[in-house]
């Protein structure tokens, strides 16, 4: 039974993912086509470049010839439905093809290189982000519920309000001010110094550039997750069954981690999981301000340049991260409530 | 129907004495009440009223500081240097004398209490009236003596009025008046290198080229304009334009930047308010259409809502916006066609029940039709419940706001905090140390936000009984 539910909502996510892709490749249909075009003509006049000792007329049959091949290789002589279904295809099989005018740093022009290149720089900062705030934030929810109506409890309801309507970029940009320019603690932005430093150097640099990114995110949105925390766990408290525990003298740790935490694990899963996914997008204006080069900074550098292909591949690979973090936590939620498991309505 | 409007009254009545219980809904009220005030007067009662219509025109604002920071910055105990403050002066007195050969002089005269130890960057000096007038500029300083400043024949119309800056168009006169009393000291100045008014300023001594000491007291500024054949002369201005300005300072583009902020809380109010009016309404129907009538409108909506739910907002949001260069209204559909899906599934799980309560069933058993179940009795259940939601989107969408606007994809024809914060970026506020272009936009955000959320979720407690503490 559980099997089923699982295939059946992993053939859901797929189709979901396949029509989304659909909708992104009609969005950029126009400037992608053109800018497969102009690739073509570009290998073209390097392949004519190569040749030697033809006749003029050789040449120009060449190069209709391959043209006329290359143009049905990605489908451009078909008609608007058929262009905008092949290049889904292309980018269903993770197939991005090359960039427009951008390029990794050792001059490749592939996108999946390109992205590849950006990508562990934005999970190293927005996962650990992730991962952080999770850890501490229930941490921080745990013990203000057991000091209901402490300081910290009280102080805590009024920061998640504000930290809620707070763009974490602008915090990074006071946090830039005060602990770069005033103090200087940190360094301004960059991934390290110039030259990077080789060895255990080379990593304090690299950490000692992700702190203070990482400070500003974490120190943002750490309230959320403790007070989600701190409501569920307090509202279990008062339960009964809570009240039999204590009696029956089970030690005040385990009623809380034991009993009440269960109760509020997937409320934090859902957070945590879908945190987890969605985190390789980075955050565009975040990495700007932090000049840090992840997904983030990839992408609003490939709208100001248009490079569609990127942009495509960008979103694509992000909406299917999303994706397969939503298909995970129906499938946890599966295994936390029996009742799911049956086919019951969710 | 007279019962009904009582019925009304008594609600609101029990609504507001629950309400009035709730600390932070009520300090979330008080916050949006003021920003709402401020939204309709505040235009005319910040200190550049013209600002909406020319926050992008150079020349309004161009007697301003560069850069200064705020006024309240002379106050704190470290800064030992006070900055002399930006002030707009009208004459403190108007005299005409006759002059030989029938000739009337006018003399505008303005008072100047100077107690500052940084000189202003400029002094500027307006001329109204129309005809060619020959004029002559003075400064009498509190130690006695008298510089000229200017004199010559200025012509001016109507609209049209004549600016001299001190900085501008005095430097040499400046210099002439440190000649006339020191001939040496004179000598080693130039005038590219020299400022007027620190000139003006400051005590006469060998130290003025190094380390001015300032000379502090009341200074008289006149104005002596000749009225020649039917010249008219109107009473001139006189702006001091300080290192420091103003509530919140002036960016680098001499604007001031609470004016800005004053003027970009209506478009953050009527964009957060606007959506999340749009977004509630659209997505109440939909979740209790795909609720109550089920089948094939239940699968496709739920399709729909997992579909927008799993799109990236904002990377979405950054394409349409570079694509489409949107208005402020487009921004907002584009931002409503996201925001839907918020209080949609919480309506859809509470009409689905609804659905199967007895007195539902009992309406349809006396032949309600089905418009007229769901908004007699299913939507009036959930609408309460969904203005919760609303007030808890408004800051996100705000957010999203400043964020298109900062990296400048945003409307540009109009004035929001998000502007403000991109014009900042773009020009180096953070590295030149700018916090007072910095600060107030992302805590006016901040605090737009807060408002929003605290009335949120203090109705949230007083509508959604489950979520009451204890």
């Amino acid at each position: 039974m559980f099997r089923t539910y699982i295939l059946k909502r992993v053939l859901y996510g797929i189709l979901m993912y396949v029509i989304m892709v659909f909708v992104y490749s009609a969005l950029f249909n126009n400037v992608a086509d053109k800018t497969l075009r102009s690739q073509i003509e570009e290998q073209l006049s390097q392949a004519v470049r190569l040749q030697r000792n033809v006749t003029e007329e050789q040449l120009r049959t060449f190069i209709a010839t391959r043209r006329q091949e290359k143009l049905n290789q990605y489908h451009l002589n078909e008609p608007l439905p058929s262009r905008i279904f092949w290049r889904a295809v292309r980018t269903l099989q993770f197939d991005y093809g090359n960039a427009t005018t951008m390029k990794a740093s050792n001059g490749d022009r592939l996108v999946t290189s390109i992205i590849l290149e950006a990508l562990p720089r934005t999970i190293l900062l927005f996962t650990t982000e992730v991962i952080l705030t999770t850890l501490l934030g229930v941490a921080l929810g745990l013990y203000m519920a057991q000091r209901p109506n402490g300081f910290l409890d009280r102080f805590s309801s009024g920061v998640t309000m504000i930290s809620n309507g707070l763009p974490s970029w602008w915090l990074g940009l006071i946090m830039i001010m005060a602990f770069s320019y005033g103090i200087p603690l940190f360094p301004s932005g960059g991934l390290h110094i110039n030259p990077a430093p080789h060895g255990w150097p080379g990593v304090w640099d690299y950490l000692w550039h992700l702190s203070l990114p990482l400070i500003t995110l974490v120190l943002l949105s750490l309230w959320g997750t403790a007070y989600l925390t701190r409501n569920i766990v307090l509202s279990n408290l008062q339960e009964d069954y809570v009240m039999a525990a204590r009696a029956r003298g089970v030690a005040e740790r385990r009623v809380l981690f034991g009993h009440t935490l269960r109760t509020a694990m997937p409320a934090i899963m859902t957070l945590a999981v879908l945190g987890l996914f969605s985190s390789i997008a980075g955050n565009i204006i975040v990495e700007g301000v932090f000049g840090w080069p992840g997904i983030g900074n990839l992408y609003f550098v490939a709208v100001q340049q248009n490079d569609v292909p990127i942009l495509t591949a960008t979103l694509a690979i992000e909406t299917l991260f999303n994706m397969v973090g939503f298909i995970l936590l129906d499938i946890i939620y599966g295994l936390l409530d029996p009742r799911i498991k049956v086919g019951g309505r969710i | 129907m007279k019962a009904k409007t009582s019925d009304v009254l008594e609600g609101l009545r029990d609504f507001w004495r629950e309400f009035s219980r709730v600390k932070s809904g009520l300090v979330g009220l008080a916050i949006l009440i003021v920003f709402l005030v401020l939204a309709f007067i505040g235009p005319a009662i910040v200190p550049f009223p013209g600002a909406i219509t020319h926050w992008r025109d150079i020349t309004f604002w161009q007697d301003n500081s560069l850069g200064a920071p705020p006024e309240w910055v002379n106050a704190l105990p470290w800064v030992r240097q006070k900055s002399a403050v930006t002030a707009l002066l009208s004459p403190s007195a108007t005299q005409d004398s006759q002059a030989e050969g029938g000739v009337t002089i006018r003399t505008f005269s303005f008072r100047y209490g100077y107690s500052y130890d940084v000189p202003p960057r400029d002094i500027v000096l307006r001329l109204f009236g129309t005809g060619q007038v020959p004029v002559v500029i003075s400064l009498t300083r509190p130690d006695g003596l008298v510089a000229e400043l200017y004199s010559g024949q200025l012509e001016v119309s109507e609209g049209n009025p004549q600016r001299i800056s001190i900085s501008n168009d005095a430097t040499e006169a400046a210099i002439e008046f440190v000649r006339s009393h020191d001939e040496q000291l004179a000598s080693s100045m130039s005038a590219d290198l020299v400022k007027a008014p620190s000139l003006l300023f400051s005590r006469l001594d060998s130290s003025i080229l190094d380390s001015p000491h300032a000379l502090k007291g009341a200074y008289t500024l006149t104005i002596k304009a000749m009225l020649l054949n039917d010249a008219v002369v109107l009473p001139p201005t006189m702006v001091v334009s300080g290192k420091v300005s103003g509530l919140m300072g002036t960016d680098l583009s001499k604007r001031d930047v609470f004016t800005g902020i004053v003027v970009g809380i209506r478009w953050a109010l009527i964009i957060g308010i606007l959506t999340s009016i749009i977004t509630v309404l659209v997505g109440v129907v939909l979740g209790v259409a795909a609720a109550y009538f089920g089948g094939a409108l239940d699968w496709l909506l739920n399709r729909l809502y997992e579909f927008v739910y799993l799109l990236p907002v904002l990377p979405f949001l950054i394409v349409i916006s570079a694509i489409f260069k949107p208005t402020i209204w487009t921004l907002i559909v584009i931002i409503c066609l996201f925001f839907w899906t918020g209080p949609y599934k919480p309506v859809y799980s509470m009409a689905l029940q609804i659905r199967e309560e007895t007195y539902v069933e009992a309406s349809r058993a006396l032949g309600g039709s089905r418009l007229w179940i769901i908004f007699h009795h299913i939507v009036p259940i959930l609408l309460p419940y969904s203005f919760a939601v609303m007030a808890l989107s408004i800051p996100a969408v705000i957010v999203y706001e400043a964020s298109v606007s900062l990296l400048g994809l945003g409307d540009a024809t109009i004035v929001t905090w998000g502007q403000l914060l991109h014009d900042a970026l773009g020009q180096g506020a953070v590295i030149n140390r700018l916090w007072w272009w910095v600060v107030p936009p992302g805590l006016m955000i901040a605090l737009m936000g807060m408002s929003f959320a605290f009335l949120g979720t203090a109705l949230d407690k007083i509508l959604h009984p489950k979520l009451k503490t204890r």
